[in-house]
């Protein structure tokens, strides 16, 4: 037989990755633990290197090696360089975290970075096996994390019921999967697509694979009606893994709709837009109305990600070129957002307690203007409040909608989120028109003052100016 | 014909110790129907010709990941009466949902649309061939990247598992033994000089 | 000879009884486990079923890998019921209330 070695060099940011996560692996055994913060450094350090590989290897056309499993393409390129940029900082502000309340471990890191790969595996799946195995080993790593701080109930309680739906989610993905091969008999999304299109007439068992694929993909991203995790397990885990949660695999899961679907299943489009559109529809009525009721700032938060799963269809179910970037666009700006509103829980939360209820901000611009001030660019950019980098999110997936045809929808999107903006504005109040006895200044290291503020004033300053990270987005997709 | 009867043979005690596992009280007994379950399906793989997974599914499942749940079961104790309160409240939902999915795929395959119906039994394979082979010429060389994430994902298990359950009691006494070893009489012996009482 | 349609049905019936044993034990998490691994065991027969009959080995490649992700998932599933019963000596779901759902 004949063997020849698949070439190696598109996938260099991942196999960099593993070797640098199972270095970190091993120095971490070996340090003393005086100095234990030199696995995040190393774990920081190597995420920065991952990045300029990707921006270094940036492919001109799609290249697809290791026998079809591995697609490196724009797209992918664009968001495995978002995905570590997110990671980047949730590291640190999980650094944070874990020091003030002396749960700081190695461990931690290395699953992160693991996880990581399994984000980049998956933005880059060019088969279904890689598309499973990419997001098992994102979710394994995620399960583990959120139980990191095993003397906390809460926590342990979340891991538990974030493993049991993410493997029932699993699951059902599988079966739909097992569907689509039989219907197709490849694996190769590719190859899908070419039988796909030279069907005549509908095939029931290649349907009923969408279906549970559908399903599958609408558990892990928390789109309502399989939602019922979220809230828990965005309580529940420690505030440094809800931010992480809440950021990098949501862009990782937006590359693994487009591969899925778009990749691999556009033959079906019409009937893949059907059920997104309930599913869009459920998601942003569900999360912004039940958010309003939400007295704990993460819940609220974990209920605005399902309403902004809804906007993330949007673009999707256009279905076109520019709509599928205006979904690009959106969910890393949404990674961000989120990630800025939680890094506020950490800033305010002492090395007891945690800050995670929305009257913990009550006067906090008398206890420190600057961080309020934050707080105000977080939460309007997230009500889509213009001229705030949400707003632009918002606008171009909505106009991408109104293109295809679909004002109702649009309509339908706006509703709903005049209706989001009424809780954002409740912390808003909180912040600003409600005292405190007495304020207490807030003390924050000159590290995290930094990275917040970098994070929020980001989005000012891209709100001024979004056309940049659009332009890119739009390039990414048109290869 | 005999492969037939084989088949509808195992399906039918794959299918009834699947329903025990689910509903029998003791956890014991339902990893015990677990493994039945796992052989059952391993002698379906058999008889389609799938040796090399048949194999796998008894030695990874049944000789790894079971003892790990018997394991696991044993070491925490268990109050079985308070876990099944509530299981006569939802065990007619349960079968109502799993009844009507049943239904419904059996439509899906028994429908002339689905292209499944007539589809042929393929022709056995000769004595000379080697699934084990076949598998093992494209695991190593097709998806060799597969192969090296699925190393990342038990690597992940291993981490986490470490992680998440080893703990360094605080109180616990070790032995050391080369500090034993090295003590000399005078670390442990002062001798004291005292004056000799008179008596009394 | 088997068909391929048995095997599909008798694979719907596996997930069936594995999707009523996540309903029906939502408060015995061990029992849910293994619900799970009937469920992935489910798949994997259609896996195999298709394979068989294109006689094509990507399905039973898939099937392996299936198997070993599997194993990890209960590795770590087992080891947060762990951490569960050591915090709270029950792993009873219908106990886990501390938030509210």
């Amino acid at each position: 037989m004949s063997f020849t070695t698949p070439d190696m060099a598109p996938a260099t940011p991942e196999l960099f990755l593993l070797a640098a996560a199972c270095a970190v692996l091993v120095a971490d055994v070996y340090v003393p633990q005086r100095l234990r913060m030199l696995t995040y450094h190393l774990a920081q350090f190597s995420l920065v290197i991952a990045a300029g590989l990707c921006l270094a290897l940036l492919p001109e056309t799609p290249q697809v090696t290791f026998n079809g499993t591995f697609v490196a393409d724009a797209m992918g390129a664009l968001l495995k360089v978002f995905i570590l940029l997110a990671t980047y900082f949730a590291f640190f502000y999980s650094k944070i975290y874990l020091r003030d309340r002396g749960l700081f471990k190695g461990e931690y890191f290395v699953l992160g970075l693991f996880a990581v790969l399994g984000m980049m595996v998956l933005v880059s799946a060019g088969s279904l096996l890689t598309v499973y195995l990419g997001l098992e080993l994102l979710s394994l790593s995620l399960y583990a994390m959120v139980a990191m701080n095993r003397t906390s109930i809460t926590a342990s309680e979340a891991a538990m019921k974030y493993f049991v739906l993410g493997a029932l989610a699993s699951g059902v993905l599988l079966y739909g999967m097992s569907m689509i091969y039989g219907a197709t008999g490849t694996l190769d999304l590719a190859a899908i697509r070419g039988h796909v299109a030279g069907l005549d007439g509908r095939n029931m068992v290649l349907i009923l694979g969408l279906v549970f694929v559908i399903v599958g993909i609408a558990f892990k991203l928390g789109a309502v009606p399989f939602h019922m995790w979220v809230p828990d397990v965005y309580e529940g885990a420690p505030t440094s893994v809800t931010l992480f949660i809440g950021s990098a695999p949501k862009i990782a899961a937006f590359g693994m709709l487009m591969r899925l679907l778009v990749d691999g299943l556009p033959g079906l489009h019409g009937d893949w837009t059907g059920m997104l559109i309930i599913l869009s529809v459920l998601s942003m009525g569900v999360g912004n109305i039940i958010a309003i009721a939400q007295t704990n700032l993460k819940r609220m938060l974990a209920y605005s990600t399902i309403a902004h799963v809804g906007f993330l269809f949007l673009g999707i179910i256009a279905g076109s070129e520019a709509g599928y970037s205006a979904s690009m666009f959106y969910i890393i700006v949404y990674a961000f957002m989120s990630m800025g509103g939680f890094a506020m829980i950490v800033v305010l939360g002492g090395a007891e307690s945690e800050a995670d209820r929305i009257v913990d901000f009550k006067g906090l611009n008398d206890r420190n203007p600057w961080y309020a001030f934050l707080m105000l660019i977080l939460m309007l950019s997230m009500a889509g409040v213009p001229p705030f980098l949400g707003f632009w999110a918002k606008w171009s997936v909505l106009r991408e909608v109104v293109a295809s045809g679909m004002t109702w929808l649009a309509v339908v999107a706006v509703i709903f989120s005049i209706i989001g903006l009424f809780y954002y504005l409740r912390v808003i109040r909180m912040m600003y028109f409600e005292k405190v006895e007495q304020p207490a200044p807030l003390s924050v290291g000159a590290d995290m003052r930094i990275m917040v503020s970098a994070n929020a004033l980001a989005i000012l300053a891209l709100g001024v100016y979004p056309s940049g990270l659009l332009a890119l987005c739009v390039s990414a997709l048109a290869g | 014909m005999m492969i037939d009867i084989l088949f509808y043979f195992f399906a039918t005690v794959l299918v009834a110790s699947g329903l025990c596992v689910i509903t029998v009280r003791n956890p014991v007994h339902a990893a015990l129907f677990l493994v039945l379950a796992f052989f059952s399906m391993a002698c379906i793989w058999l008889l389609l010709e799938e040796e090399f997974l048949a194999i796998v599914l008894v030695l990874v499942y049944v000789g790894a990941v079971m003892v790990l749940f018997l394991f696991v079961v044993m070491m925490l104790d268990i109050n079985i009466a308070r876990l099944r309160a509530g299981f006569i409240r939802y065990v007619w939902v349960g079968v109502g949902v799993a009844f009507f999915i049943v239904v419904q795929l059996f439509f899906v395959f028994s429908a002339k649309q689905s292209g499944l119906v007539d589809a042929v039994p393929p022709a056995r394979h000769g004595a000379d061939y080697s699934n084990t082979e076949a598998l093992g010429r494209i695991l190593y060389t097709d998806y060799v990247y597969p192969f090296e994430i699925a190393a990342a994902v038990l690597l992940v298990a291993i981490v986490a598992a470490i992680a998440l359950t080893m703990r360094r009691r605080p109180d616990t006494k070790h032995q050391r033994p080369s500090e034993q070893v090295a003590v000399r009489r005078e670390d442990r012996i002062r001798i004291v000089s005292m004056p000799a009482e008179k008596k009394q | 000879m088997i068909e391929i349609s048995q095997l599909l049905v008798l694979g719907a019936v596996m997930f069936c009884i594995s999707m009523a044993g996540i309903v029906i034990n939502r408060k015995n998490v061990i029992i849910l486990l293994m619900s799970i691994e009937l469920m992935l065991l489910s798949v994997n027969l259609n896996f195999v079923a298709f394979s068989y009959q294109l006689g094509d080995l990507a399905g039973q490649v898939f099937v392996f890998f299936i198997l070993t992700v599997a194993a990890a998932e209960s590795a770590i599933g087992l080891a947060i019921i762990v951490v569960v019963f050591r915090t709270r000596q029950t792993i009873n779901v219908a106990e886990l209330d501390t938030m509210k759902g």
